[in-house]
């Protein structure tokens, strides 16, 4: 038993018990807490041509600003906003059909298989992708032997619209996933009075089921966007010439040795994902999504 | 033994000898645990040749080699070796030449080199003697910090059976003919020196170095690339060494800048679909080149005789003509092509024909007037990737 009041205090009556809890404070802190301040505190080092040393300047943010980045970085959350309005469409009906049609002993079944994709790597996942949208690729190839054009379609892939397919190709489950967790909380005698009531099938998805499950959408918006301008695979792989993500940013000032550059874009995202939770909270009350399930 | 007179037989023998430990329970050259290892932290796909492993680079040395594998990126060397624990852990490292020396020397983790202490030292490219066009990129303030090990001028991959001829100009890449079927490398340093030497060598722009280039030349070539992707003249920039190989075989673009081993094994994958030949551009090519540098630990652990041995191997035609043939990567030694004529046993007919093919190519390509050598941490590099980034955006 600890003998200092302090001890005493934080470890409480339950002694290396209460410790337990702790942990994952600690975890958070060494782990989440730390490495974020850090970031913060070497985005305003001073930039040395090799590394960077202590001392207070902008100069990362204000290059960011005032170089392309900032357009790049705006072009990149513009495709990832896109990725996640074609993910909720495909994707949150999916989870809607599965929790309404499918029967309640084998609904988590039906979505386990959406994790099936998650075991295969995804650089693997998205190089898959060439071959079925390349010039002769196996959709180009469909399409012209049908007849429905004459040539290869490019703009399917190394274009924008390629980079938004691959997003959405590796981040859908999330809107599943999430979707289908909002969908769990919503009673079940909420769609049969809805059916008892004449509602067809798009006013009570429009007016009914959206507004209910609009915290887990939220979530699962958030995990498809943060990981569509975060993950640098897809704009390499899938992107036309030169395109970027902010992640992709990020490791091409790693690159170039521009320590604190990486870091002031890596907090501009960190940034633009608090605002983003902050507008989410506001409008859908976030808290939510941690309420048990009745 | 002399590295020039190693033979087939005793490469059998060393191989043998190699098995037989490995099936007792240890392989030399590969087991991080020894202890008196050379610890070398290097790119195990382009710096060893021989075998699967080290083994056969360990045993033409002479020492034990306790590799571990690393990648070409400047920024995780500088993180190891200048902040982190890199001359703890590692005797000897690889990078690329032509800065890396520079920012390590002065950052002083790394030693400086007795070059008498490497007797295949005088088989030397004249390159880089001092004063030579490569002589920077292995020394830091005129004393030698690191030994080549491979190099090579990069050039244009194209699809000989689709464009019909060979191209023998940069032009080429920015013909309008060919909108949306080029590509160039996602990589702000090499593609714009060789633009850099394409604009200058063709007279369309004054630029003095490509490869350090001045902030308002850097604009000049960064506007050029501009204006051709607005004009959809690019397909895209590839990045990394599968994704280059699959834009060549797949028949996605029929031309590419992109280094010597892509082309060799997008020729190998496209088979009878495409005829992928690597060319010579008339206007130059930048050149770079991998070295191989003693650490500040390595040696106070008293590892500097094997790292020289090591240095040794690497400017041995045996190793020159063995990297030669196998990713054509072009040898830091003089004598190869007498080395691979010598040995028949080592070397057949066939495989004696493609060496002295590739050899050939390459010293055509390495006599280009325009040719500039790679410039890792060019002095305006802020104005590199801050144009890049322009044209990333455009």
């Amino acid at each position: 038993m600890a003998s200092h009041p302090l001890l005493r205090h934080l470890a409480g009556e339950d002694g290396i018990r209460r410790w337990a809890f702790y942990v994952p404070v600690a975890f958070m802190v060494l782990f989440f807490a730390v490495p974020v301040a850090l970031t913060l505190v070497w985005s305003v080092f001073e930039r040395t041509i090799f590394w960077m040393e202590p001392g207070f300047t902008l100069d990362a943010y204000v290059n960011f600003f005032t170089s392309a980045r900032a357009e790049n970085y705006l072009f990149s959350m513009i495709h990832s906003a896109v990725a996640v309005v074609v993910a909720f469409t495909i994707g949150f009906p999916v989870a809607v059909f599965v929790r309404r049609r499918v029967p309640t002993a084998a609904q988590h079944r039906v979505i386990l298989l959406f994790i099936i994709p998650f075991m295969i790597s995804e650089l693997v996942r998205v190089f898959a992708l060439r071959p079925v949208l390349g010039r002769n690729g196996l959709l180009n190839s469909l399409l012209m032997k049908i007849g429905i054009t004459s040539e290869p379609i490019t703009v399917i892939l190394f274009s924008n619209l390629a980079v938004v397919i691959g997003d959405v190709v590796s981040f859908l489950p999330f809107m599943v996933f999430a979707g289908f967790l909002a969908m769990e909380a919503i009673e079940r005698y909420v769609f049969e009075v809805c059916d008892d009531l004449g509602s067809n099938t798009l006013r009570t998805f429009k007016d009914v089921i959206v507004p209910l499950a609009a915290p887990g959408i939220f979530a699962g918006s958030v995990f498809i966007f943060v990981n569509s301008i975060g993950v640098a695979l897809v704009p390499t792989i899938l992107g036309g010439p030169g395109a970027v993500n902010a992640g992709l940013m990020v490791n091409q000032a790693i690159v170039a040795l521009d320590f604190p550059l990486a870091m002031a874009i890596s907090a501009i995202m960190m940034l633009t994902l608090l605002v983003l939770l902050f507008i989410g909270h506001r409008l859908f009350d976030l808290t939510k999504i941690l309420q048990p399930i009745n | 033994m002399n590295q020039q007179q190693f033979s087939r037989r005793a490469f059998l023998m060393m191989t043998a000898a190699a098995g037989a430990v490995a099936a007792t329970g240890g392989i030399p050259g590969v087991s991080a645990a020894e202890g008196d290892a050379l610890k070398l932290w290097a790119n195990p796909g382009v710096h060893k040749v021989g075998a699967r492993d080290w083994s056969a680079m360990a045993s033409q040395a002479g020492i034990e080699i306790a590799a571990t594998a690393k990648s070409a990126r400047a920024d995780e060397s500088i993180q190891k070796m200048v902040v982190g624990d890199g001359n703890k852990l590692f005797d000897a490292v690889t990078d690329n030449g032509g800065g890396m020396e520079d920012a390590l020397a002065s950052q002083g983790v790394i030693a400086p080199l007795d070059t008498s202490r490497i007797p295949n030292w005088k088989n030397i490219l004249p390159v880089y003697n001092e004063g030579g066009p490569a002589d920077h990129t292995i020394r830091f303030e005129g004393q030698v910090f690191a030994t080549p090990m491979i190099a090579n001028a990069d050039s244009m991959s194209y699809d000989f059976k689709a464009l019909g001829f060979h191209p023998d100009s940069w032009a080429v890449l920015f013909d309008p003919e060919f909108k949306g079927r080029v590509a160039m490398q996602n990589d702000f340093g090499p593609t714009m020196t060789n633009t850099a030497i394409y604009l200058k060598e063709s007279g369309i722009a004054s630029i003095k170095d490509p490869s350090n280039m001045e902030p308002d030349e850097v604009r000049t070539v960064a506007e050029f690339l501009i204006e051709q992707k607005k004009k959809g003249q690019f397909r895209t920039f590839w990045d990394g060494f599968q994704n280059g190989v699959d834009l060549l075989a797949s028949g996605e673009v029929l031309m590419s800048s992109t280094w010597e081993a892509i082309s060799l094994v997008a020729a190998g994958r496209a088979g009878d679909k495409a005829d992928i030949r690597y060319g010579t551009m008339k206007e130059g090519h930048q050149i770079w080149n991998n070295i191989v540098m003693l650490t500040k630990g390595g040696m106070e652990r008293g590892q500097d005789q094997a790292y020289y041995n090591l240095a040794n191997v690497y400017l041995s035609p045996w190793f020159g003509a063995r990297t030669l043939g196998g990713l054509g990567f072009a040898p830091q030694m003089t004598g190869v092509e007498s080395y691979v004529k010598d040995h028949p046993e080592d070397f057949d007919d066939a495989m004696q024909e493609r060496i002295l093919r590739i050899l050939n190519s390459k010293n055509a390509r390495y006599a280009v007037k325009g040719n500039a050598w790679q410039n890792v941490f060019p002095k305006n590099l802020r104005a590199y990737t801050d144009w890049w980034a322009r044209v990333q955006a455009a």
